[in-house]
């Protein structure tokens, strides 16, 4: 198992710089470039598991980031423990999940990505109206610290948060890619007929993918909450959230075990680490920036920074004739 | 008694009849927007029809005429004389962003073009902000002030004129992709590549002019808006938004889809807008959208 | 011998256009039957009406006692009917040894055991020292194979073929049929729709032609090539008879 090897090695590295810069680094904003590249690295991640590789893209996803932010901006203005807020918005997710995935995972390429769109916005209406949800307002958590808030002076530890939950989705991932249900998803992507002339029921693989990949944003969604402290419809459940989630996955590379990392980096050291340093985000230099690496990506790596790389593996090994090892995804 | 009765009833049908006349205006107003709406549409429909690809940047084009126009007013040129050179600078304009960059997107997977027009749309949301700063430009002056009356109904002169121009732009491109022998062209490839390319058309330019000819569609479209909205950075985003779910609800592909698709949700988002509020006008538009496909998969007319 | 697939009275309309009034077929187990007919003659919709495809207007489709008409494939394909389809269908993206594991995940659900399955799977019909290969990156020929492959490697009892020799050289036509009568010899059932006849005059054991919607024979090959009907729709019929579906 070579390359599960070496991707489990990659993790292991990644996890073990990411706990030196919790304890080792205590400039604030570094710490926190370094906390939303990982939960942008979830949150891409998570994406990716319906729309990379099950082929279903989606510009909604931010309505399962809500989940888990708004279930804790809700518990703990209730007075409960913010911890509970992972069940919690885990299973409204699974929830919102099955019922918006019931009726639109079946439908085929862009009227799909459209339909999340809908469906976001709708989801974004209700939010705003239901009373209980506090509107527009949203919700503003008050500060505490310590572990039993999960609220922390020092965002060192936010990242060790946020490094434990990526280091949970990147197993989950590469046993995604090792499993029923990762063959699934790429068979269903591949060519829908061939998979289901092989007994591939689309509708039921499919919503797992989608319930799992929910799961996985609503948690990052709690972590968001208890580091900005406010939770309301445009910062979580806005289209921009939306479109930001699909543009990581994509610029990194559909269907990629390491693709939702690289578009986040992509996204938080170039986009918002220059912007800072060129000074502003309100002139829209860092929009220039990242768009203009997004087209570039585009043109010249048209499947993504890692996408690419996976891809030629493939090709090359492919022509290189029969190998004795048992073939496993790259 | 029976006078107050009949003042009643009196005041009981007037109600009925303003209800009535509110909702035809209402709908009047809706077509007109939903004809605009129609001539952004189209221009991406066709762009999908002839090459499967999803122009996101399409509303920043809009964004671009506006601004086009815009600066047109400031030098003296009436938007309505404006139009045609708008239309023209965003055909050509369109034509180098296919050649320079749109046409490599093409080798790749179906994603590549889905992630470069997004990366275009940031990239050209992000100039404006920083070329034109988020201030809102009206044009100074603007022409088309006040109401017409046409039997019972008032309606602003700039709508009228946004929608007539609207419809009549989208006629005419109709008429070419119809008659013209590129426009046969055209659909000849968006039918069939494979069996176009047999037959000799040069799929390449093909694209090139769709590409264009999409791209002037938005330019006119922003041209028009001008005589009611203004420009800033964003402006292009919400049109875009309603001019896919358009494009989506009519059939992506089908020219003819656009045009249903667009005076449907131009009424939804007319009468969401009045009897819901205007943050909502655009749910019924979803609502409506999703129950569609829920129902025929491929949008009204599409294909397949 | 019993019937492991009954189609009777098999009825398709298209709108007014009638592609299937009454076909009749049966399948016996281990067998394999042929179903042919000249262009036109409802040959690919009969085949989807079978295959779960298409949903038949009339009649029925009765699979080891069972009703499919109608049922959706991939319920069909957990019964134990595998198939291919006319344009081959690929995983362009997946290699050949990953397309058929996953197949061999429909009744081996954990991944190491459908890819050892799939491996056999590759060994039995001569794929397995390509097994890396994108499948786009296949010839015409070993695309058909490997979807035959990713078939058989969801155990069917039936396998439904339709017209897997087009476009193969005769050589590759020998070879498919060497790799058809080893399937056979597996105990496995096929019902092939072929458009030409000779290809299938070597292996099938029981021929059904099918002219203009409807059986106009059933019986073996040899006596197929001499009966009377059957010459006539292919070969002697007058056009404005409707024999290869042009409205007289």
């Amino acid at each position: 198992m070579n390359a599960t090897r070496g991707h489990l090695s990659a993790l292991a590295a990644i996890v073990a710089a990411g706990i030196a810069v919790a304890f080792g680094v205590h400039d604030q904003v570094t710490l926190e470039l370094v906390f939303t590249f990982l939960l942008y690295a979830v949150l891409g991640q998570s994406w990716n598991w319906i729309s990379g590789y099950a082929g279903n893209i989606s510009f909604g996803h931010a309505i399962f980031f809500a989940c888990g932010a708004y279930a804790s901006g809700l518990l703990v203005t209730a007075g409960a423990s913010p911890w509970l807020a992972f069940v919690a918005g885990a299973l409204a997710a699974i929830v919102l999940a099955v019922v918006t995935g019931f009726p639109t995972l079946a439908l085929r390429g862009h009227y799909f990505s459209i339909a999340t769109i809908a469906v976001a916005a709708l989801v974004e209406v209700t939010v705003r109206v239901v009373p209980w949800l506090n509107g527009a307002n949203g919700f503003e958590l008050p500060i505490r610290t310590g572990w039993g808030a999960l609220e922390f002076a020092d965002k060192g530890n936010y990242v060790l948060l946020a490094l434990v939950l990526f280091a949970a989705v990147q197993l989950a991932t590469i046993g995604l890619e090792r499993s029923r249900l990762g063959y699934y998803l790429r068979a269903l992507r591949a060519n829908y007929a061939a998979a289901e002339s092989v007994g591939i029921d689309e509708r039921r693989w499919k919503l797992l993918a989608f319930a799992a990949s929910a799961v996985m944003a609503s948690a990052a969604g709690v972590l968001y909450a208890q580091d900005t402290l406010f939770v309301d419809p445009p910062s979580v459940l806005g289209l921009s959230v939306s479109i930001d989630i699909a543009l990581i996955g994509v610029v990194g590379g559909l269907g990629t075990l390491w693709g939702p990392a690289a578009g986040a980096l992509v996204y938080v050291v170039l986009a918002k680490g220059v912007a800072l340093h060129i000074g502003g985000s309100g002139k829209g230099y860092d929009l220039v920036i990242y768009g203009a690496i997004i087209c570039i990506i585009a043109a010249l790596r048209p499947d993504g920074i890692v996408g690419a790389i996976v891809n030629r593996q493939r090709r090359v090994r492919g022509a290189a004739g029969s190998d004795a090892l048992a073939a496993e995804p790259t | 008694m029976a006078l107050r009765r009949r003042r009643e009833a009196r005041h009981l049908a007037d109600a009925r009849v303003e209800a009535l006349s509110t909702f035809g205006q209402l709908l009047v107003a809706g077509l007109l927007t939903g004809l605009v709406f129609a001539l952004v549409a189209v221009g991406l429909t066709l762009v999908y029809g002839v090459m499967d690809v999803v122009n996101f940047a399409h509303g920043e084009f809009v964004m671009l005429a506006m601004y086009a126009g815009f600066g047109l007013a400031l030098l003296g040129i009436g938007p309505l004389v404006g139009l045609p050179l708008v239309s023209i600078a965003l055909f050509l304009f369109g034509i180098v962003v296919y050649r320079l960059f749109v046409r490599r997107l093409l080798t790749g997977p179906p994603e590549a073009s889905v992630f470069g027009t997004f990366g275009l749309l940031v990239l050209m949301q992000g100039l404006a902000q920083a070329l034109f700063t988020s201030d809102y430009r009206s044009v100074p002056n603007p022409p088309f002030q006040g109401t017409v009356q046409l039997g019972v109904f008032a309606l602003p002169q700039a709508a009228l004129v946004e929608g007539l121009g609207a419809i009549v732009l989208t006629a005419a491109l109709f008429a070419f992709i119809e008659y013209s022998s590129v426009g046969r062209a055209m659909r000849a490839v968006s039918e069939d590549r494979t069996a176009a390319t047999l037959m000799g058309i040069d799929v390449q330019r093909i694209n090139l002019l769709a590409f264009g000819l999409g791209s002037a569609c938005a330019g006119a479209a922003g041209a028009l808006l001008l005589l009611s909205n203004p420009a800033f950075p964003d402006v292009g985003a919400s049109f875009a938004l309603t001019a896919f779910v358009v494009v989506a609800l009519g059939g992506f592909g089908s020219i003819a889809g656009a045009l249903l698709g667009a005076l449907i949700v131009g009424v939804l988002e007319v009468l969401g807008g009045y009897y819901l509020s205007p943050e909502l006008k655009m749910m019924p538009v979803y609502l409506a959208y999703l129950f569609v496909v829920l129902v025929r998969p491929q949008g009204l007319l599409g294909r397949r | 011998m019993s019937a492991l697939l009954t189609v009777s009275g098999l009825s398709k309309r298209f709108g007014s256009l009638r592609a299937l009034d009454g076909v009749e077929l049966t399948v016996e187990a281990g067998r394999l039957t042929g179903l042919i007919g000249p262009n036109g003659a409802g040959k690919s919709t009969a085949f989807g009406c079978i295959a779960g495809a298409l949903k038949p207007s009339g009649g029925s489709v009765r699979y080891d006692g069972r009703e499919i008409a109608g049922m959706p494939y991939h319920k069909v394909a957990r019964l134990g009917i595998g198939r291919t389809y006319q344009i081959v269908q690929t995983f362009a993206d997946m290699t050949v040894l990953e397309a058929v594991t996953t197949g061999a995940l429909l009744h081996r659900p954990r991944v190491r055991e459908a890819t050892a399955h799939a491996e056999e799977i590759l060994a039995f019909v001569g794929l397995d020292t390509k097994r890396h290969r994108l499948g786009n990156a296949l010839t015409i020929a070993d695309k058909k194979r490997l979807e035959v492959a990713r078939a058989l490697a969801t155990d069917p009892a039936l396998l439904l073929l339709d017209e897997v020799m087009a476009g193969l050289t005769p050589a590759e036509c020998r070879d498919a049929v060497d790799l058809l009568r080893r399937i056979l010899a597996r105990g496995i059932t096929i019902l092939m729709v072929e458009h030409v006849m000779e290809v299938l005059m070597p292996i099938a054991e029981h021929i059904v032609v099918i002219a203009a919607g409807k059986t106009i024979f059933t019986g073996s090959a040899r006596a197929a090539v001499r009966d009377p009907a059957v010459v006539e729709a292919y070969l002697g019929a007058p056009i404005e008879h409707g024999a290869i579906g042009m409205p007289s």
